[in-house]
Parts: C-alpha cells; structure tokens; sequence
C-alpha cells in the first residue's frame, strides 16, 4: 500500500506547527506517532495534502507526573517509575493501548486525538466505494443508523476515560494564545467534529491535578485479544475513598459513545456509602442504564452494555480495595 | 518395541533453511528482484453480484507508464484446482459473483501509476440480488440464467449434493439408548498466513514463462495455467520460493497468477503481483461457514450404534476444493470411533461471496466439533466416563470401516490413556468448582489422500537424487516446503539411509525444471508420500555405494551399513571404508550417481460413489484435553492449558512434529474462541473485518501452556513408521474446549466462535430452562 | 494528482551510513526493501497489526510501516539483516534449535522485537517476553517455542557475560573451533 501524496513539513516549535496549521487549515493533518493516521491514510481516509510531523517540536516530548507533553512516547510514560509510583492507573491503561510495537512510537496525544472508528468507515477505499461510504468518509449516508446526520462512529482511545476522571486538563495551543480546556470539556459529539480544537489549534500537554494522586484509581477494558485491538468498552473510575467509604467519585466510559462518556451523573447517589458487591453491582446497572450502544464495532451493544455494568462494579470494588488494583487493566 | 536405533530419524535437529530464516536471508516471492519488474494490479468487483454491460480500459491503456492491461475476454477458459469444478474464470467476463472478483490486471512501472491507470479503467456495471448465504441459495430459481452457475444440474443455486448410507440407521437409532442430537453453526474463518499471496511471472524473449508464486500446489499451478494461457506445460516454468505459510490457503490455483502471467504475455517484462492484506481475506479460500446437523446413538453400555450427519455448506462464488470439503464433512467422521451405521447428506451452495476452500483439518473440524460434543451428552446420559467411553468405542488398529476405510496403524487408545493421566482428568472431570471445566476430545485425519486430483496414472511424488564427485547429495522433489519443513523431512530421509548427517544434502525442491512432480502440500500427504519416495530414490543409490564397496573390498552387499560417513563392513571391520571412498568407486566409469524414487497409493476402498473421498493409505490419531474456566460475568474462557496427545506413526524430526501440534492447537483455538468471517447481510457481500486488526487471531498473551505428548504407532507402510502431523492435530482442540466448557458451566456451546456474549446468552438460557 | 519531489535523507542503517532519496509520504519499510534491498523486514499487513516489519530505530523497535522514511533521517536503523555479526545473535540460534520458526516470515519481526526487550532487560520472566512480542504475531508456531527461544537465548547471554576463567574459555575455544 502506498500514502496518498502529501508534503512533510517538520516544525521545531509549538508556534511553527501552529503557524502551518493555520496556514493550511482543513488541508492539513497534524501526525504524532503515525499509528493512527498513517492506518487511516492507507486506507485513502480523509488523506490531506498537508501533513505537519510533531516529531520534531521538543517541547511536546518532556513529561512528570504533574504534566504530559502531548508528544510523549506512551512507552516512556508506562515504564516511568515517578509515574507508576504517583498515578498507576496511567502506566496500567497505557499498557492496554493496542501492542507493545506500537506503543514505542505512539504517544499520549495521539492516543487521545486517535480518530473515532466504525466498522463502516475503517475500510479500504476500494471497500468504501462499494457501500458507496458513509457520513464520515465520501458518503452521505450512515450506515449504522438509518437516516442519522450525525455521525456515529465510536471514541475509542483508552487514555482520556482515565485521564478525565482524574480531573486533567489539556493545553491547546493556538494562532491567538494558548488556553487550558478541561479534557472532560475536550470532546464534543459528532463522530466527524470530535473535539473542540478550532482553527490552528493544537494539543500541547495534559496536565493533571496534583491531587489525583490521592484518588484511587481502575481502568477496565473489554476487547477480544489481550493485544492489538482497540476497546469496545473502557471503564474508568477514580474515588476518594476512605477505606470502602467513597467519599466522590468519577466514572468514565470510553468506546460507548462518539466521546468519553461521563456517567457521574448515575452515581451521585452512592457518594457517601459503603461500597461492598452489592452497591458495587448497583452503581453498575446505574452506570448501565440507559446507554445508547450502536452496532458498529467488534461485540454487540446488548454485550457491551452489560459489560458497562459488570466492567463498573469491577472498578469501584478496585478502588475500594475489594479487589487488588489490576497491574494491567485488563478486563 | 525397542525403536529402531537411528541417527538422524528421530533427531529434534533444527529446520533445513531455518539459519536464512532468522537471518534475514530467505527469499519469499515478494523479495525477489529481477531487473525490470513491473508493479501489477488487479482491479475487482466492487459489487457482489453483477452484470458487467461494458468494460472500457483505453484510458488506462494511455496513460504514460502503463504496459499492459488484461481483462476477462483474454483468457476466457475457466479454472479450479478440481477437475470436476473448474468454473472460476481469471478475471469476470460478463460477470462478477463476489466482491473483489478480479475484473482486470495492469502493468506499470510503479504501484502508483498502476493505482492511478485502475481510476481510468470504466466499469459499468448491472447489478443483480446477491444470495448472502447457503440457506438463501437453497431457493428454487425459475430461471436457470439466474442462477450464480447457470450451467449447474440443481434447479436452485446448489453445487454439490453427496448422500451416503452405511448400514441401517434409523433401525439403529430407534433401538438407541440414547440419540444424542444437536444443530452447529460455524462462521467461515480464513486462514491467515502471515505471507499475503504474490506471484512474479515473466515471459522470457525465448518465449517461456516463468513463474515464481507463493503456493502451496506448484504441480497443479502448473497444469491451470497451461490449461488457461495456451501453453504446453513444457513451456512454463514454476518456482516456488520460500512461501510464508499457506495452511490450505494457497492450495489453488489463483486468479492473480493467472493475471500477472498474461500481463508479462503482454509486455514481456517481469510483472509482480503482491496482494494486500485485504485481498488476502477476499482471496483466501478459507474454512466454509457451515451449518452442521448431528445425530449419534449409542446403546445403555455407551458403545455407539450410529451416526447421522447433514451438512449445508457456504461455498462463495466458484468451486475451489468445495467437491471434496462436501465430502470430507462425513466421511472423515468415520473414525477414531467404530461406527456401524451411518448416514450422510453433504451440500455445498453457491454464495456471492469470495469462495471457500480447504483449510487445515479440512472438511473434517466442523463435523468433529459437533460429534464430540455429542459424544460427551452420549456419555453423561449413560453416566460413563467420557474418556473410557472413547477408549471403549475406538476403532482397533488394522481393521476396515464400514465405508471401506482402510485403517492400519491407530494409537488413539494410548493418546487418550497419555493426555487422561497427564491432565490428572480423573480428579478433574466434575470434579472442579463452577466455572472450572475440563474437557476431552479425539481426532481422526487422513494422512495423504490415496487419489490424485485429477486422474493419472504418474506416481504422486517423485524424487531424484544425484551425488558427485564433493559428496553432496542433492535430493530434487516438487514437494512444495510451506514452513511445514517438508524440506527438513526430506533431508532426513535420505540422510538416515545413506548414513550420513544432513549437513551433505541439498535439498531442492523450488523448480520445476529440475525437479520431479510432487502433487504439492495438502491433504497432509507430503511426509507419508514424499517420504517413501525419498527413501526409495536413497535405497538405490545405497545400492549403487554398496556395490562399489564390495568391488573395493570384497564382501557381499549385505555386509556393509551405512553410518557416520562411513561404510561399514559388518563381518570385517578393517574392509570399512569412508562414504568419500566407497563414492569414488562407484563415480568410477560410471559419472555421477542418479536414482529416482517414486510413491503411489495403494488401491483403496470401496465400489460405491464417492468412496474415493477420504481415502488415505493411513490415518492419523489424537487426544486432547483443555482446562479452562469461565468468567461467568463476562462470559470470557480463559484457557488454563491444554494436553495434546497425537499419533503421527513415529516422529522423524520430533522438534518440527511438537511445533505442528502446538501450531494447531493455536490455529484452532483461533476458530473456536474468536475468528470469525465476518459478514453482514448490510455490508452487500463485503467481509466486515479483512484486516490482521479486525480478524483476530490469537497473540502470544492468549497462548495457553502446552503439554504435547507424540504417540508413536509405527505405521508399517510410512515412512520409518511416520504419518501426518500437520492437520490431524487440529481437530481436537476446538471439541475439547467445547466440553470443558460444558464442565464448567454446564452448557454446550453449538456455534463458533464461542463468544463471551454467546456464553452468557447460554447460561441465562440454562437458568431460565431451570427455573 | 502529481506527486511532490524526492528528497535525500542520509541515516544509519545496520553500521553503514546510506543516503537516499525518498517521496515525504514514503514510509520506512518501503525504503528498506525497495531501495536498500533489506528484504529480511516483511510486509505482512501494512497497518501496523502483524509486526512483521519490526526494526529497531535508535535502539527501540518500531513497525517501519508505521513509519515514514523521513523519520529515519539522521536516526541509527537495524533490521534483521544487521544482527548477525558475522555469525549469528543467540536469538538467531535459539529460533532455530527450539523450533521457533516455520515458515519464517514473522521470524524477522519477532527476533526484532525480542532483541529490543534482550537489550533492556536481560533476564525477562515468561510473562514480560509475552507481553514485548505482543505485537507481532504468528499463525505456525502458537508462540511457546518462540518464547522458549528468548529464554534460552537470555541465558545464552547471561552466561556469555559472565566472566569465565581463562581455562574454560580455551577449553571453549578448542571445542568449538571457529568456522565449524
């Protein structure tokens, strides 16, 4: 398979990248680790004619636990001892994001500006033509909702569930400034619109809340292979707890919606109790209820929502110490 | 017995070419590089099922850097690897039957002006209903030009109808104990090589061409194309470079090799076609998705009384092995059990979907799901141990089965007694908490089929060996090395026999300008056939060392063996000599050394129709035994590991036969816990996930431990005793995993992939069922 | 579409310093084979899903398909074809004597990725080699003997660092002449 054409242009600093962003607008793609896109652009998806390579903008590379360059290498910050020691559930969710290959030069920022997926929109060209594409690509059409105009292809990085529970915020880098968004604010629906990054802007760092690390922390992830493949349902879930007394609490589903999904709007009621298996199961069906899953990725939505419940009642019983925090935060 | 004291037989030595495997150095067809290659492309169907109304390439053809372009019209005789089903043409002519049905083929200089010229190639096409699947094609069709192959026998869309009756069954059934019965679902799997199928071709300026594919069948690549392009066979010449796995998947002939050899028919330039992964799935031919029913009875001892099989079969758009794999559903169900009454019903549909074929285990691993699962239901309503159950009914060595199979050598009873005791099974089976299980299942595979493709009456594999004057023995055979490492097989056998280690053999089997017909890896044939032929070719050239020896030194021809290069008198060892000396003689007034060996079936079976299917001139055994347990919230089987017994008559390279078990157990948990051929009734006859991301195949984290245990019946017509061991091992990992689940959790799991969503739909059925 | 000049990189792959001229939208895995002859790397999917083209990029190992060649420019490459040295790496050996390779067409990929995690950590359990060939995968060998390979060949290396006493490394050297 070759790359569609396009022009290489290597920035050294945040501002080169932004000036060239702005100066090529929608005709340009900004490539971390190439992981994501490069996929995409094999497959003739929304190819530009412009492409920016962060690889060259040192500022985006350097990270501690109380910031992460956007640029950072999602191996460097899994292996970091300052990070396993402070924030574990960091190195433990980087440690499900696809293979150990490609977590060497993909990085925290590509993982959370990874493209939305769907079974009808991640084809070749040639597939693509003959549904004759879909919203997303050079249809007009969805093909998983009849008569949708919004797309609806699924958020599915593993890093952001995670990082919004743990209260983070993203600095976005812009041709008028910089501004800091709350990552939770960062995704905006619509399969195809994605995030709130206008004209020129780019992501620059994550910056997480010194407090998190006092926060109890699990992520879930429901996917069929232990390596590879992308989740078709995260769970994140960070608590103050005292003991099993939860004290406030954060739940975040990844691949269940065009964004993370918040769902601490379920859980409110459960603040101030003990959690033992049975609340643990409550604020799963909670978590559960309601849920809009569409069939457009590997398990079936009926699956995955029962899973939402069985992933979320895991969680909270991880945070509460009623199971040992997974190592790696696999199912 | 006391195994015979062998030097390189037997020996886990490492595989012949595996050094230029690690090293880098192994050229496989895509690594070529011959001057001058041209990039070609195929353009395919974007519809499942089409008329194609007009076929314009002239603006392709203009564009600078285009060498050629080839449609349907210019090589219009059809293909298949079967002679009784050659229906698939290279490209569409007047039609396309699936998605991705090559259409045209271009030449260019680079991959970017080919994919550039396939934008100016006009295609207008008329599409018709696609029938999605087998049941759909099963549709009565008033108009026969209708039908996906007009020129069928059946009213409807089916390709093959095989009925068999052995016995009386339904006497049988009606006296039955117990008629354990069950309908099984299985999705369509492919076979996922890591090497995607490419084909270099190049019509020299003396007018021969050469091709050089990745493919597991050279001969019968050989005899398509000079059917398809017109040419004397004589006039082709096929190589076969180190080929990245094939597994029944580059066991045809294929479209693409027909398209890159008239693309260089052209322009007379070298043109190379390598697929992407998605033309892989689209092209692979893989495991049929099936619809399987089952009945088997059993009396109230637990010995079986008869076995009812009918099964429906997804073919996808043309023949491919679909006549044989029809078959194969029943009749390899004929063993490892005794079974005296029996009945079969095998169809195989036509579908607007890339076509199925053979796959490792082939026809013979959907039906053994389904029967030892009901074997197992047989066992707890007769309240017997399943595995004394199994060793009770098993069929003994050197008997004949009701449909005529000759069985000889059979080590089943010793696999299932290995992997019983090893897996302390007795402890286990019942025994384990909720959600733990425990399960057991046997095999049963032919070990070469006793029939050529096509009628003939050359021998199936032939091999010649030549030695000179430096000592180096090069052994020339067509048997196609796929990584299987019948290279390896082939090295030790004439190694052993002329006492030497394997570092003297040079084994060349890539040309068929040099090489002698072998019928090419399937139906696992390759050890048993090629094998003896190996060994006679070495015998003779034996005799021609022994003769020279007795010239030197006097002695009779029985006096002398063959070991550490040396030839050694038996009943005088001063008149030994070295292999140097005892060769130097025999070059004398004589030139090199030659000697052909060559393997042919015995004639085989019965006189009824079909009874060619499944023959084999012995057949290979096995046992396993899977632990596992079941996530019940999640529905997820973990494996725990796996025990795996197998009869391969006797182990010639022990290493290479343990990495074949492994590699099956591997590949078949793959079909029985997650791959999938996706389709889509919305996806208009598209695979949903043709990509390595997308098809999951299991990973090393997946990988369960592995206890592999070689049975060694000794099988007195193999090659120092041996038979297969490269698909028989498949076959009982997918039914073991079945029936430790149902340990587990109680039930039995009857469509593959077994997913955790299925497992949870099945334990609310069961709760449900109870309450 | 026309498409943009060609441009010359100068990196070092496997010891030699080469310079060549690559499109912006090339990717690493076709320079290699195509312009270098490094036929040892393979395409197995192109998508970063098979592992098949691991090589190392300073020293980390990468999917060259996942990467562009302009990446690579002033960066230290190895592929397969720079481990042996001239005679092959433990891994290389060990593949071969555990049967960790069948067909071979992953082979490159998974001693790629093995190397890197033999470079980093000398003495991996079972479970870290698991989890660093994790992203290469094989459809003959079910894995085990490959992870088998990678413990022997650990040991291998352990033992060679090990220092020897002069007497055992002449009786070594004595009974396994050089050349063979």
């Amino acid at each position: 398979m070759i790359l569609p054409p396009f022009t290489l242009h290597e920035p050294k600093t945040v501002d080169e990248a932004v000036a060239l962003k702005t100066k090529f607008g929608k005709d340009a793609d900004f490539v971390a680790g190439g992981t994501d896109l490069l996929c995409n652009y094999k497959y003739e998806i929304n190819a530009k004619p412009h492409v920016i390579s962060l690889g060259t903008v040192t500022e985006l590379k350097s990270f501690d636990t109380t910031r992460i360059g956007a640029g950072a290498l999602l191996d460097d910050v899994m292996t970091d001892s300052g990070m396993r020691r402070d924030l574990p559930v960091i190195p433990a969710a980087i440690g499900v994001i696809s293979s150990h290959l490609l977590r060497q030069t993909g990085t925290v920022g590509g993982n959370l500006m990874v493209d939305t997926r769907c079974f009808w929109f991640n084809q070749s060209k040639f597939w693509r033509d003959s549904i004759s594409g879909c919203l997303k690509s050079e249809g007009d059409a969805c093909r998983v909702v009849w008569g949708a105009k919004e797309c609806v292809a699924v958020y599915s990085g593993d890093l952001a569930p995670v990082l919004i529970t743990l209260g983070a915020s993203v600095t976005i880098a812009g041709p008028k400034g910089r501004r800091v968004v709350p990552l939770g604010e960062f995704y905006e629906h619509d399969g195809i619109k994605r995030h709130v990054l206008g004209e020129g802007e780019l992501l620059v760092e994550i910056r997480i809340p010194t407090e998190a690390r006092t926060w109890k922390a699990s992520y879930r992830k429901l996917r069929t292979r232990e390596s590879f493949d992308f989740p078709v349902l995260g769970v994140a879930v960070a608590a103050k707890v005292d003991g099993d007394l939860l004290l406030d609490a954060h739940v975040n589903l990844g691949a269940v919606h065009t964004t993370p999904l918040s769902r601490d709007g379920a859980i409110s009621q459960f603040i101030g109790k003990r959690i033992d298996e049975a609340t643990a199961s409550e604020i799963g069906e909670a978590v559960a209820d309601g849920l809009v899953i569409h069939n457009n990725t590997a398990m079936t939505p009926a699956y995955r929502r029962k899973m939402v419940a069985v992933f979320t009642k895991r969680c909270f019983l991880d945070v509460t110490g009623k199971r040992a925090v997974a190592e790696t935060a696999s199912r | 017995m006391t195994p015979p004291s062998w030097n390189v037989i037997g020996k886990p030595i490492p595989q012949v070419g595996s050094r230029q495997k690690v090293t880098g150095e192994a050229l496989y067809t895509d690594d070529l590089r011959i001057p001058g290659t041209l990039v070609g492309k195929i353009l395919r169907s974007p519809h499942a099922s089409a008329r194609i109304v007009r076929l314009d390439v002239s603006a392709a053809l203009a564009l600078p850097g285009v060498h050629a372009i080839v449609t349907g019209k210019d090589a219009p005789r059809p293909f298949g690897v079967l002679p009784i089903s050659k229906d698939e043409p290279s490209m569409g002519i007047d039609r396309v039957r699936y998605v991705g049905e090559p259409v045209a083929g271009i030449a260019a200089d680079d991959e970017w002006i080919a994919m550039e010229a396939m934008k100016l190639i006009h295609v207008e096409y008329l599409p018709t209903k696609p029938i999605d699947d087998a049941k759909q094609a099963l549709a009565e069709v008033a108009n026969a030009a209708d039908k996906i192959h007009p020129g069928t026998k059946f009213g409807n869309n089916l390709h093959k109808m095989v009925e068999q009756h052995f016995g009386d069954l339904p006497k049988a059934f009606s006296e039955s104990f117990h008629v354990a019965k069950g309908h099984f679902e299985y999705a369509g799997i492919s076979h996922t090589f890591t090497e995607p199928m490419s084909a270099v071709a190049h019509f020299d300026r003396d007018g021969r061409l050469h091709i050089w594919s990745a493919t597991q069948v050279p001969h019968y690549l050989h005899r398509a194309m000079s059917e398809v392009l017109g040419l004397p066979m004589s006039r082709i010449r096929v190589i076969r470079p180190n080929v990245g796995g094939g597994f029944g998947g580059k066991s045809d002939p294929f479209p693409h090799e027909m398209i890159a050899s008239l693309l260089t028919m052209r322009c007379r330039r070298p043109v190379r076609i390598t697929f992407d992964r998605e033309e892989v799935f689209i092209s692979h031919h893989g495991r049929h998705p099936s619809e399987i029913d089952v009945a088997v009875g059993c009396d109230k001892n637990g010995r079986l009384t008869g076995l009812d099989i009918d099964a429906l079969i997804d073919g996808g758009a043309y023949g491919s092995f679909g006549v044989v794999t029809s078959y194969y559903n029943g009749v390899l169900a004929q063993g490892p059990y005794r079974i005296d009454n029996f009945k079969y019903r095998g169809r195989r549909a036509y579908t607007n979907k890339p076509m199925s074929g053979a796959m490792r285990g082939h026809g013979a691993v959907n039906t053994r799901y389904a029967l030892e699962l009901l074997f197992d239901e047989c066992a707890e309503k007769v309240g017997i141990d399943p595995a004394e159950m199994r060793i009770q009914n098993a069929l003994p060595a050197y008997t004949t089965t009701i449909n005529d199979f000759r069985i000889t050598s059979n080590g089943v009873v010793e696999c299932i007694e290995k992997v019983r005791d090893a897996s302390g099974w007795k402890d286990k089976r019942g025994k384990l908490p909720f959600g733990h299980g425990i399960g057991l299942a046997c095999s049963f595979y032919i070990s070469g089929s006793a029939l050529p493709i096509h009628r003939t009456r050359t021998p199936q594999s032939t091999v010649h060996i030549k030695i000179d004057m430096d000592g180096g023995v090069t052994v020339h055979s067509m048997a196609a090395e796929i990584g299987q490492g019948s290279d390896t097989v082939l090295a030790q056998c004439v190694a052993e026999i002329l006492g030497l280690d394997v570092s003297w053999i040079r084994v060349k089997t890539e040309d068929s300008d040099l090489a002698p017909i072998d019928l090419g890896s399937y139906s696992s044939r390759v050890t048993f056939m090629m094998g003896n032929a190996a060994i006679k070719a070495a015998e003779n050239i034996r005799e021609q060392l022994r003769k020279a020896a007795c010239r030197m030194a006097g002695g009779e021809p029985t006096d002398w063996v063959f070991r550490d290069a040396k030839v050694i008198n038996t009943v005088d060892p001063s008149k030994s000599m070295t292999y140097m000396e005892a060769l130097d003689e025999a070059l004398a007034d004589n030139g090199a050394l030659i000697a052909s060996g060559w393997y042919q079936s015995p004639k085989l079976g019965g006189a009824y129709k079909g009874a060619g299917a499944g023959l084999s001139p012995t057949y290979s055994f096995g046992a396993y035994i899977t632990e596992l347990h079941v996530d019940t919230e999640t529905g997820f089987v973990h494996l725990d590991k796996i025990w795996a017994a197998h009869d391969c008559g006797r182990a010639l390279n022990p290493l290479a036969v343990k990495s074949q078990i492994i590699g099956c157990v591997h590949m078949g948990l793959g079909q029985v816990l997650m791959e999938q051929w996706d389709f889509n009734h919305r996806s208009k006859g598209n695979i949903r996930n043709p990509s390595l991301l997308d098809y999951p195949m299991l990973t090393a984290k997946e990988m369960p431990p592995v206890d592999v245990f070689i049975v060694e019946s000794d099988d007195k017509e193999g090659p120092f005793g041996a038979k297969e061991a490269g698909e028989g091992p498949l076959l009982p990992i997918l039914p073991s995993v079945g029936n430790a689940i149902y340990d587990a959790i109680g039930v039995r799991m009857r469509e593959l992939p077994i997913t955790p969503a299925s497992i949870l739909r099945a334990l609310e059925a069961k709760k449900k069922g109870k309450s | 579409m026309s498409q943009p000049p060609k441009e010359v990189i100068k990196f070092e792959v496997n010891g030699r310093t080469v310079e060549v001229a690559v499109r912006p939208y090339d990717v690493l895995l076709d320079v290699l084979r195509n312009e270098l002859d490094l036929i040892g790397t393979k395409r197995g999917c192109d998508q970063g899903s098979c592992g098949c083209c691991a090589i190392h990029m300073d020293g980390r190992p990468v999917l060259s398909c996942l990467t562009l060649a302009k990446w690579a420019a002033g960066k230290k490459i190895t592929t397969i074809e720079g481990l042996a040295n001239p005679e092959p790496h433990p891994l290389q050996t060990a593949f071969e004597t555990c049967g960790a390779t069948q067909c071979g067409f992953c082979t490159p990929g998974f001693i790629m990725s093995a190397k890197a995690l033999l470079d980093r950590n000398a003495e991996p359990d079972e479970a870290t080699i698991k989890e660093h060939i994790s992203g290469n995968v094989c459809r003959c060998t079910g894995y085990l003997q490959i992870v088998e390979a990678v413990q022997k060949a650990s040991e291998e290396l352990l033992e060679k660092d090990r220092p020897h006493d002069a007497s055992v490394v002449e009786r070594n050297r004595q009974t396994h002449p050089a050349g063979r």
